[in-house]
């Protein structure tokens, strides 16, 4: 194998792992405001999916104008799954348990639903743009390229909401000290909603990109779930710039795994290394030892 | 949970076992009988769930990963050894309590609930990965066949017993005693030293660690005794079906199947997973011909019980019992 396959497999690596780092950050945003561990997360990812899928090849909308639609409602569609089960949830008693368990149960519940509506069928959106990248003996389609840039769009656009806008303050100040926050007068219940509602479109921009690479059918999200998990477990739950930094290390690993043995172990791989880092540094990769 | 049993609770206990052994002498309908075992599986699978999760504590949801490893190591060790199924259904569930002590090593000293969910779900999907991608030992999502039947005996009084797919009341009795056995030892183990340990420190785990609870030993106990009694469970499914896929002995389906039975019929308690089982898999048979709502039922059945019916159906009992008389003051 020459170097520059290998190279461009690190590359496609780096790429994936841009995608788990928009769905691990989502989970990390979820966990980190409201310490609910989302277990519907991936179904955000499947129907956000099937929302463009609807959108730009049902009903043949450009991908400029259908992409955000189709974030847009699976903004709302967070919004609602909040306002409707977990609020009822929260600061019940055993609710850490009981969120966990009605999120799965959500989970199961979204997935047959879709099943039920859209069948079994694998669907998948023409590619977005065409071409090729070419850079010395590296070869890299447009498509790819395009996927990472959105990442990266993404997460600036992220960052900058939470770092310098009142609602990233307010959504960092509740996830630090709720009581705190209220007595600030910050709206915790509002708060929770939009974060849901964020979390939920990060995992449709990540559906949206990946669209035209992998299909989209109603057993999607359960694997792109358990990858977000893997991410949030190697930044340290609940950490948004952990969360973008275990995405890309996840996909490169990853890359180079599947170079070693076969690309039907690459979640082998994943799962193999969440463990190891949970034996080594439970709190994760970059957090520091809680005292 | 620790008070002494009275007289009434051993009456209950006795009934229900009596009605449990007598139906195989009212019917010998196989579909009844069959729907009727299934439930025993998945009971002792709920209630040694409900040990970690409801007793103990530690919310885990991979427990499917030692159902399939009981399955699939019993099955594999029956066909390429010739050893009978009544030996290898131990070997397998040793097996599970191995792998249960591997996984349950690194999570038991982390004390965050959504890091041992994680884990537990990724190493079962690990294990279902394996069992699906390994064909030429497992045959991959095309289904282990072929797996031996329990050899047959004679039991004096009544004669020879054989294990065969039609007739399925020697199955019966055999699960029928495999949950009785394993709810004796949840039991005693609840009501030893270890029980009121792991309650203690499941409602608040600084506090019993300041009195000399050994946490990491106690929860080891309890995660090996579930995952043994899980394997068990798996193992007895595998000779019973005969035929293993990934996707039904280790697919994450069959958890979330576990957790609503443990949700409905009441975590946390003794009788609740029994319960739950019973109800689940008799409603799933009555809506045979909505199979394609199955998933989402359950879906939704986790959903509302957690959010209407925290405690569970066994606990609905409490609501109607008359409240304890006020100590009248002594004139």
């Amino acid at each position: 194998m020459s170097f520059a396959i290998f190279l461009e497999q690190i590359i496609n690596g780096l790429i994936i792992g841009s995608m788990y780092a928009l769905i691990g950050s989502g989970i990390a945003l979820i966990y980190g405001t409201m310490r609910v561990l989302n277990l519907a997360h991936g179904e955000f990812y499947m129907l956000g999916g099937y929302f463009v899928f609807f959108l730009a090849v049902t009903y043949g909308l450009p991908s400029w104008l259908a992409i955000p639609v189709a974030v847009f409602a699976t903004f709302i569609l967070g919004v609602l799954v909040q306002r409707l089960t977990i609020h009822y949830l929260l600061g019940k008693e055993g609710w850490m348990f009981s969120t966990i368990a009605a999120t799965l149960g959500l989970s199961i519940f979204l997935q047959n639903a879709a099943l039920l509506m859209f069948g079994e069928t694998f669907q998948s959106v023409p590619y977005y743009i065409s071409g090729m990248l070419r850079v010395g003996d590296i070869r890299l389609p447009y498509q790819r390229v395009l996927i990472f840039v959105v990442a990266i769009a993404t997460i600036g656009v992220m960052t900058y909401i939470l770092k310098k806008t009142r609602l990233g303050w307010a959504i960092r100040a509740t996830s630090q000290d709720r009581d705190a926050a209220a007595v600030v007068g910050i709206p915790a219940q509002r708060i929770y909603l939009i974060t849901f509602g964020i979390a939920a479109a990060l995992g449709a921009v990540a559906a949206a990109m990946l669209a035209p690479i992998y299909a989209i059918n109603p057993w999607s999200g359960l694997p792109i779930l358990l990858k977000g998990f893997v991410v949030v477990i190697l930044g340290g739950l609940g950490s948004f710039p952990g969360a973008i930094a275990g995405g890309l290390i996840l996909g490169i690993v990853e890359a180079i795994g599947v170079q070693l043995t076969a690309s039907e172990w690459r979640d082998v791989i994943a799962f193999t290394l969440m463990i190891a880092v949970i034996w080594w540094r439970p709190w994760g990769l970059f957090g520091s030892k809680p005292s | 949970m620790f008070q002494p049993l009275t007289a009434r609770h051993w009456l209950l206990i006795a009934a229900a076992i009596i009605a449990m052994a007598v139906v195989p002498l009212l019917t010998r309908n196989s579909y009844l009988l069959h729907v009727l075992i299934l439930s025993m599986v998945f009971g002792i699978f709920a209630s040694a769930w409900n040990l970690v999760t409801g007793f103990a504590g530690l919310k885990t949801f991979g427990h499917h990963a030692f159902f399939g490893i009981g399955a699939y190591v019993s099955a594999l060790v029956a066909i390429h050894s010739g050893l009978s199924p009544w030996i290898t259904i131990w070997i397998a569930a040793i097996v599970a309590t191995v792998f249960g002590l591997f996984i349950g090593l690194p999570i038991l000293r982390i004390k965050s609930m959504p890091h041992v969910a994680i884990v537990t779900l990724g190493f079962a999907e690990i294990v279902r990965i394996i069992a699906s991608n390994w064909q030429s030992l497992t045959r991959g999502e095309l289904g282990l066949w072929g797996i031996p039947a329990f050899t047959g005996f004679t039991l004096p009084g009544i004669g020879k017993i054989t294990f065969s797919p039609a007739d399925k009341v020697p199955y019966y009795y055999l699960i029928l005693i495999l949950l009785i056995a394993a709810m004796v030892v949840i039991s005693l183990l609840m009501r030893s030293k270890t029980g009121l340990a792991i309650v203690a420190m499941r409602d608040a785990e600084d506090a019993a660690e300041s009195l000399g609870v050994n946490l990491t030993k106690q929860k080891m106990l309890v995660f090996g005794v579930s995952a043994f009694l899980v394997g068990v469970a798996g193992a007895f499914y595998a000779h019973y079906i005969s035929i293993l896929t990934p996707m039904a002995a280790v697919g994450v389906d069959l958890m979330i199947l576990i957790i609503a039975m443990a949700l409905v019929g009441g975590i946390g308690t003794l009788s609740g997973p029994l319960i739950g089982a019973l109800i689940l898999t008799a409603t799933v048979e009555l809506l045979r011909d909505l199979d394609n709502y199955r998933l989402l039922v359950y879906g939704a059945i986790i959903i509302l019980s957690v959010m209407f019916l925290p405690r569970g159906l066994a606990t609905l009992g409490d609501y109607f019992k008359k409240r304890p008389k006020a100590p009248t003051p002594n004139a």
